[in-house]
């Protein structure tokens, strides 16, 4: 298995579910930027379910070196990498803030997953899994930088899933809604909208194992997001979301 | 959206609840920054102290780490971070054939928590408080700097740690031992008392066995005082089991897990319905004796069963009221409080008794002391006070003290046995309220 964002607690949360429902992955190539927290991670595993894995780092913001990941093989790429930035309002006109939120969530990473799905396509097997946002649903004046990056994000995913569909490569798109992660600490989240990592790693695995192609964390979401899409531009404009 | 850490935190008795800062991270970096730009911290793991113990002006979640660090399969010796939880290190420990050494009555406590609370079990008289069989433990104090504290390395700090209720630092990992096992089952008898002097001779007869506790029907009056059921159990070998469980002695079946889906409102729980629920528990036992085999679930954690169980008390919370006498004086003084509870009409759900044993002197910050005892849970109303500070004072004439761990209300004088804690920079509400309040009340 890949994990791209192992520091991410959701993905954290997935790979512990997936090795409790007895999944078995010769090894779980752990993508990081924070090596400390992610060697915790790959000790806890090793504990827990004998897990091998090895950490590799990944800084988006720097140069790649593809040669590094030559020798990976998996058959299972989970990808939470995200960087929610400052919201639209106190880092719109910050270009920092911009250019790091669209790397980080969308320009840097896509070539990453190309260069895996090129190995999945050339295998014609395996599975692609994208946290994206339901940020991406609809631009709001909030966080529209963020929104607008997972907006890409999810129409590569969509269309990578349309492109590998008879190469027999699977691609599901994950549509999380708020939550309880290190990204949200702190914000005033309504209790009945977020979901804890535990909640969504159960969701995302059955996602997995449905072979769905789109899934929200939370099924109310689906419902608010509909509604959000569906409101007509002339009245949207004139909301504070 | 600008971060607001601050927010409505209560632990498991729902009372007191308190606005406060609480924030979590898994970065010992961050958890440094943390102590050192705030004044008075204090460490929080899964909220399952009853009180004010983990509450404070700004608290630290150990929910974050959450990892474990080694595990010595040889050896049943285990290292992880404080906020793991009890159940979670028997989850990967029992199908490897071991099992904790000591357990409160609840697996969702963390790792830390059963450090700074010193926790207990039925096997107290047996084998001592957690802190027997913890090796090291790494703790962040004031300054940021993290230290291992064991028997032979600051050991002064280990020990003041030990039950200290958060109050020197920030537990960040320990390493302990675990006892080895060959099931996952209890050999269990259960043995109805009619009193008070029945429980206790039973008690000293059951010394022989490993675990032993007793549930109280706390409502009788008269010659019926101390009305109970006696549970002693050992770890049940493989071939005492029945044979559908011989094949995979270490493995217990998936069990349905009910949970309390809403705040029970006030009136659920009054005299009449603990009666008849106390009436219904003990009359389920018809013999006299019960001999059975249990999964160890069910043994020391039938509460566990149903999740947020604390939800039956209601919105205004319990408090759970935990002392223990000194042995000589034990059964008079049980009868007392007993009689007190009884006259009040306030019922107690859930009444415990165990037998401690001799604490350890080193643990000079542990709660037990050789003797008896109770633990009773009150729902909040507005008689209790008067009810607490009537068994306080009994608690107090015989010598006794009452655990910190549960306690929200009690006497300073009954709780402040407390030593080597004194910090300016960890500092809990309860801490609080004990220093500055003398007179209880």
């Amino acid at each position: 298995m890949i994990v791209l964002g192992s520091t991410s607690e959701v993905a954290q949360a997935f790979v512990e579910k997936a090795l409790q429902e007895g999944e078995k992955f010769e090894k779980i190539y752990l993508f990081t930027s924070n090596k400390e927290t992610t060697e915790r991670f790959a000790r806890h595993i090793d504990v827990k379910f004998l897990q091998q894995s090895e950490i590799i780092e990944l800084d988006l913001t720097k140069e790649i070196d593809y040669n590094v990941f030559e020798n990976i093989n998996s058959t299972l790429l989970f990808c939470a990498i995200g960087y929610l930035g400052e919201g639209t309002k106190e880092g719109l006109y910050d270009n920092k803030n911009t250019q790091r939120i669209i790397e980080i969530n969308y320009s840097k990473l896509i070539p990453v997953i190309n260069y895996f799905a090129h190995k999945f396509e050339n295998r014609r097997s395996g599975t692609i899994i994208g946290l994206s946002s339901v940020a991406g649903d609809r631009g709001r004046q909030s966080n529209f930088i963020y929104g607008s990056a997972k907006a890409a994000f999810t129409a590569y995913l969509s269309g990578l899933r349309n492109y590998l569909f008879d190469k027999k490569v699977h691609v599901i798109t994950i549509k999380p809604g708020f939550m309880a992660t290190k990204m949200t600490e702190g914000l005033p989240l309504n209790p009945k909208l977020t979901a804890s990592p535990k909640q969504a790693a159960d969701c995302i695995y059955k996602a997995f194992k449905k072979q769905k192609n789109i899934a929200y964390v939370l099924p109310v979401w689906s419902v608010i997001m509909m509604i959000i899409r569906n409101i007509p531009e002339f009245i949207f404009k004139k909301l504070k979301l | 959206m600008k971060p607001n850490f601050v927010q409505k935190v209560t632990n498991w008795g729902n009372f007191p609840v308190v606005e406060k800062e609480m924030k979590s991270d898994d970065s010992f970096d961050k958890i440094k920054d943390f102590i050192l730009t705030h004044n008075e911290v204090i460490a929080r793991g899964n909220g399952r102290c009853y009180g004010d113990a983990s509450l404070g002006e700004s608290i630290f979640s150990t929910k974050k780490l959450n990892k474990f660090i080694s595990f010595d399969r040889l050896n049943g010796i285990i290292e992880c971070e404080s906020g793991v939880l009890l159940s979670e290190v028997l989850e990967i420990s029992v199908p490897q054939g071991y099992f904790l050494y000591v357990t409160p009555g609840t697996k969702f406590v963390s790792v830390g928590g059963a450090i700074a609370s010193d926790v207990h079990g039925k096997n107290h008289h047996a084998e001592g408080c957690f802190s027997e069989y913890v090796i090291e433990f790494k703790l962040m104090i004031e300054n940021g700097e993290i230290i291992t504290c064991s028997r032979e390395e600051n050991s002064e700090k280990f020990w003041a740690t030990i039950g200290g209720m958060g109050l020197t630092g920030i537990i960040l990992s320990a390493k302990f031992k675990l006892k080895n096992i060959e099931s996952a089952y209890i050999r269990q008898e259960s043995i109805k008392a009619d009193n008070l002097d029945e429980i206790f001779k039973l008690f000293e007869e059951s010394e022989n066995w490993t675990y032993n506790v007793a549930w109280i029907d706390c409502l009788q009056t008269g010659k019926n005082i101390g009305k109970s059921i006696l549970m002693r159990g050992e770890h049940a070998f493989p071939h005492e089991l029945p044979q559908n469980l011989k094949e995979k002695p270490l493995r217990l079946k998936k069990k349905f897990e009910p949970t309390v889906p809403f705040y029970f409102p006030g009136f659920v729980l009054n005299k009449f319905t603990v009666k008849v629920f106390n009436l219904l528990y003990f009359k389920k036992q018809t013999k006299k004796e019960i001999k059975n085999i249990v999964d160890y679930e069910t043994f020391f954690y039938p509460l566990d069963v149903v999740n947020d169980w604390n939800k039956i008390y209601g919105k205004s919370g319990f408090i759970q009221y935990q002392m223990v006498i000194p042995k000589e004086k034990g059964k008079e003084g049980m009868k007392k409080i007993l009689e007190t509870i009884s006259r009040s009409g306030n019922g107690s759900f859930l009444a415990v008794l165990k037998l401690f044993g001799k604490n350890n002197p080193e643990a000079y910050n542990s709660f037990p002391m050789e003797g008896y005892t109770l633990a009773l849970d009150f729902r909040v109303n507005s008689k209790l006070k008067m009810l607490i500070g009537k068994l306080d004072d009994i608690v107090q004439e015989f010598g006794g003290r009452i655990y910190l761990t549960k306690d929200s209300m009690s006497k300073s004088s009954l709780t402040n046995y407390l030593r080597n804690i004194q910090n300016s920079k960890f500092v809990s509400l309860q801490h609080k309220r004990i220093i500055n309040n003398n007179q209880g009340s």
